[in-house]
């Protein structure tokens, strides 16, 4: 035991160590506290820390703030509301001009952006940076552009012209952030580099508001100083960028963020788990997130879900498909996923950003009245209530942190999904031929019904507990579930469809606007590889469906803002909630935190959704401006 | 002299030999991994917005192209045979066009300084004390010291980690939770950075020397407790020899030889880094780029620091092996 005099001593030396901890944090800095955001970049510890030619594939890291703070391109689209709309002209001072048939497109650009060094960004820099991507290869963004673009001509030193080498109406795309998009090149300074591959464009020239002050050689900071000429970049148009200084940092795993955060280290956390959310909401006061209350978290605009390997047989029966996901229970996967702070999905778009206005609400009474034919009778599987079910389940132990009114109910929790029906379930494998024995499903070869679900394991957490629930779920019913984990492997086994089913997202969509050729027009069956073989990106399930082509094929040939754009997308989701090529499960959703002790504004979904907080999207140049010092009162 | 010299060389060309398998094998290991750094970067990439198939394809080619992985299998592994012989292991993948030796030149000291630092206050706090307890079995201080540190002992290394992170920087936060040292500062030979280094490396070489101590302690112990029932020491405690003298220049003394052994191999060890010290800590040492360059696919990383690590533990053995003849009188070569 500690006498009394040796505990007091003992606290008293811990606590002045505690203050001359925190006194030689401020000392070693040259940058007050109080000027300083501090914001936590995921892609850790950046091995090649002192590249900045964002350019070059794997050349050091992109969100230190790089493209977030000093890169800039034409147009940005915010996965939310938008400071100022969901679209913004950036470098461009116009949306993007088409001809009649899509095969040329007009760019004019804002006048008055000066580089960090002092020359102004002109239509030079875009002809630069697409003919050297034209004439470079394994550039980041060599292939689009050439497979795009035939030539790019400068009208003016404001305006530019594409020529491309066939129609695109979704061409602009390239040039237009959700959270990252083709960056321009500063001519004057790669002109000199020699190979651009091998250029490492440190001290990188910056067209934000803010220029590179240090960084870690170690890779785990990276500070930014806002520039002197704030007013010469594209920001500037809704006011001066609050923080003085940014420090975009590795803090580690999820738990060192926490502790950081708890200890005003951290301002924003990138993400962290369900559990580092809820400790932070419950110990940490000066911690705010995208919510308020459940499910605290910023629903990402991508759309994890079950999906199929429909080049393997027993998946291309849609009764299949149907009887799986009626064997779902959304509760359960909800709590065992993200302990309840989901925002589920019926439908195959996320329910995020302006999607429930788009998509959800119009959907919401076809849904209700759509019935699924199990062979022997008509059910209607959706049951609208579900969110509210979840929210009801969550508020004894959560109380007021729980919505109450039915909108926020729709909006954090979501709104209803397919209630789990064994009976359907059964009529459905009975319909397509599967026959129970004991316990036990089995095909129409005769062979066990088994279903392997890939999961990430380790690496993504909140999906592996989804997919395992999942499982068990499958497995109560008798059909022989296993879990497969790819623990870094995901990727390569996706893109050869080395898997039967996977957690996982194909649907990533802009969130602000309703425009899905984001993700959709991959899907087109003139991509689907064959069995065994690498898949392009995103239709990852492999699903082939004239009807899908024919929605793809319009939507080509439509203006990214026509209202015709919307009626196809409500199309598409009647298509897969009929087909069920990918179960939807929820958006997948990002536990970012915001610590208000030396910062207020940040974004949330209340009152103020101006943008998406995830510090690595480079949306978050438009956070800066909103942010004013929390000493102002 | 001549069985010694054919004693060196014989050694010499295990030496060698082992070298050469054991990167042979970390080659094939890596190059047969079911991850793909074309694809791991191809993901990223798309993840940038763009998905069209005829874009992908392209890409996927370039960058066939530029990580030299086009060519068969056999072809790469004596390509990489040659540049490895000049310890040249091209560019990394994953921080491509970086070379690799840049990326391992910058961790290797920090993984060097911590593990030196901790291996050896470890092996030296251990032995002592094992030595001691060994000798004064009865002494009720030294009990206490043996029971507390096989209690640790058998815990796993990153539960005491998380402890130690949880008391000194979230309950009494008077430590830092993680990095090298403390941001924005510039690294060279300042008091600020050199306090900060010094301060950063506390908590991850208090958890090393906590959890290393136990089998120091625990071998030393049992190679006193077997030398003090010798006829020499019991002579010698007859003949009324001082303890003190007795425990250093006739225990210790004898039961230190094997310890060396271990020690040395763990000196070489040290460029394998200590992977789970540096991520729990965020250290920026060669066991965190190890992990890094696994989940990247990043072949050449991997494969360089496997070899630089091969050879050290390889020619810590070898040095070993050719020293013992000449201290230890025990050890004998024959021709």
């Amino acid at each position: 035991m500690l006498s009394r005099r040796t505990f007091i001593l003992l606290a008293g030396t811990a606590l002045a160590s505690r203050n001359a901890y925190a006194q030689a944090q401020v000392a070693a800095s040259d940058i007050p506290r109080d000027q300083l955001l501090i914001l936590e970049n995921p892609e850790g510890t950046i091995k090649n820390a002192g590249w900045f030619n964002i350019w070059a594939i794997n050349a050091g890291g992109q969100s230190t703030g790089l493209h977030q703070q000093a890169m800039d391109t034409f147009w940005y689209i915010d996965a939310d509301h938008g400071i100022d709309g969901v679209w913004d002209n950036s470098l461009a001072s116009e949306k993007p001009k088409y001809n009649s048939d899509f095969s040329e497109m007009t760019v004019k650009l804002r006048q008055g952006i000066f580089w960090s060094d002092g020359v102004e960004f002109t239509a030079d820099d875009v002809v630069y940076t697409i003919e050297t991507h034209l004439k470079t290869n394994g550039l980041r963004w060599s292939a689009p552009v050439q497979v795009n673009v035939a030539s790019i001509e400068k009208k003016s030193p404001t305006e530019v012209l594409f020529k491309l080498k066939k129609p695109n109406s979704r061409f602009h795309a390239l040039f237009t952030v959700r959270w990252n998009a083709m960056w321009m090149m500063p001519k004057h300074v790669f002109e000199k580099a020699g190979d651009v591959l091998k250029f490492d464009f440190n001290p990188p020239v910056s067209l934000g508001a803010y220029k590179l002050k240090n960084f870690d050689p170690g890779g785990k900071w990276f500070i930014w100083q806002k520039r002197d000429d704030w007013k010469r970049t594209t920001v500037a148009r809704f006011g001066e960028p609050g923080p003085g200084y940014l420090a975009y940092i590795d803090p580690g795993p999820p738990e060192k963020r926490v502790i950081e955060q708890r200890n005003h280290q951290l301002d924003v956390i990138h993400d962290t788990s369900p559990e580092g959310m809820f400790t932070l909401a419950k110990e940490s006061p000066s911690s705010t997130s995208w919510f308020k209350g459940f499910p605290y978290a910023h629903p990402d605009p991508t759309l994890p879900a079950v999906i199929f390997n429909h080049q393997i047989e027993k998946f291309q029966n849609k009764d299949v498909r149907w009887a799986l996901a009626l064997l779902i229970d959304i509760k359960a996967v909800d709590m065992a996923s993200y302990r309840g702070a989901a925002t589920i999905s019926a439908i195959g778009v996320p329910p995020t950003g302006l999607y429930p206005k788009y998509y959800f609400d119009p959907m919401e009474k076809w849904l209700t009245d759509f019935e699924v034919d199990t062979g022997k009778r008509k059910i209607k599987p959706y049951d609208p209530t579900i969110g509210q079910q979840i929210a009801d389940m969550l508020r004894p132990s959560m109380g007021d942190k729980i919505p109450s009114k039915p909108e926020d109910i729709a909006t954090a929790i979501g709104r209803g999904w397919w209630k789990r029906d064994d009976q359907a379930a059964t009529e459905l494998l009975e319909t397509a031929g599967f026959t129970k024995k004991g316990n036990e499903w089995y095909q129409p070869d005769g062979k066990r019904f088994s279903v392997k679900v890939m999961v990430e394991g380790d690496i993504r957490p909140v999906m592996t507990r989804a997919g395992s629930l999942i499982v068990q779920l499958w497995r109560q019913f008798g059909i022989d579930a296993q879990i497969d984990v790819a623990q870094g492997t995901l990727n390569d086994r996706r893109g050869a469809g080395d898997f039967e089913t996977f957690i996982g997202w194909s649907v990533e969509t802009w969130g602000g606007h309703p425009d899905l050729s984001f993700f959709l027009d991959s899907w087109h069956s003139q991509f689907v590889a064959a069995p065994g073989k690498v898949q392009p990106p995103r239709n990852w399930q492999r699903w082939k469906d004239s009807r899908l082509d024919k929605i793809i094929e319009e939507i080509r040939t439509i203006d990214f803002d026509d209202p015709r754009g919307v009626e196809l997308g409500l199309e598409y989701l009647k298509l897969v909630a009929q087909e069920m090529p990918t179960i939807p499960l929820m958006s997948y959703n990002v536990f970012t935190v915001m610590d208000t002790t030396y910062w207020k504004g940040f974004p949330n979904a209340e009152t103020a959704p101006y943008t998406d907080p995830v510090p690595n999207w480079a949306n978050t140049k438009y956070m800066m401006v909103k942010l004013k010092s929390a000493k102002a009162g | 002299m001549r069985a010694y010299a054919i004693h060196v060389f014989k050694r010499l060309g295990q030496f060698i030999l082992v070298v050469y398998i054991g990167i042979t094998i970390t080659f094939f290991i890596t190059h047969l991994t079911p991850i793909d750094p074309v694809e791991h970067a191809v993901a990223q990439v798309s993840s940038f917005g763009f998905s069209s198939p005829e874009s992908i394809e392209l890409l996927r080619k370039s960058l066939k192209e530029m990580y030299g992985l086009g060519d068969n299998l056999w072809l790469q592994y004596l390509r990489f045979l040659k540049r490895v012989t000049v310890l040249d292991f091209g560019p990394s993948l994953s921080a491509f066009p970086t070379p690799v030796g840049v990326l391992i030149a910058r961790a290797l000291p920090w993984t060097i300084g911590l593990l030196t630092i901790s291996t050896l206050l470890s092996w030296f706090l251990g032995n002592i004390l094992g030595g001691l307890a060994g000798y004064y079995r009865k002494n009720r201080l030294l009990r206490l010291v043996g029971v507390i540190t096989m209690g640790v002992h058998p815990i796993p290394y990153y539960i005491v980690a998380f402890v130690l992170l949880i008391v000194f920087t979230f309950l009494l936060p008077i430590l830092p939770s993680g990095g090298g040292y403390e941001m924005n500062l510039n690294p060279g030979l300042n008091l600020p950075f050199i306090g900060s280094v010094v301060i950063h490396s506390i908590l991850p070489a208090f958890s090393l020397i906590l959890v290393g101590l136990g089998s120091w302690y625990m071998g030393m112990r049992a190679l006193v407790s077997n030398i003090v029932t010798d006829d020499y020491v019991v002579y010698a405690e007859l003949a009324g020899v001082p303890r003190g003298r007795i425990l250093t220049s006739y225990v210790m003394r004898n039961a230190f030889m094997p310890q060396i052994t271990g020690l040395a191999i763990s000196i070489g060890s040290i460029f394998n880094g200590a992977i789970i010290t540096e991520y729990v800590f965020g250290y920026p040492g060669i066991g965190r780029l190890l992990i890094d360059a696994v989940h990247a696919a990043d072949y050449s990383l991997v494969l360089g620091i496997a070899t630089i690590s091969i050879i050290s533990v390889s020619v810590a053995v070898f040095l070993i092996d050719i020293i013992y003849p000449l201290i230890d009188p025990r050890v004998q070569v024959k021709p």
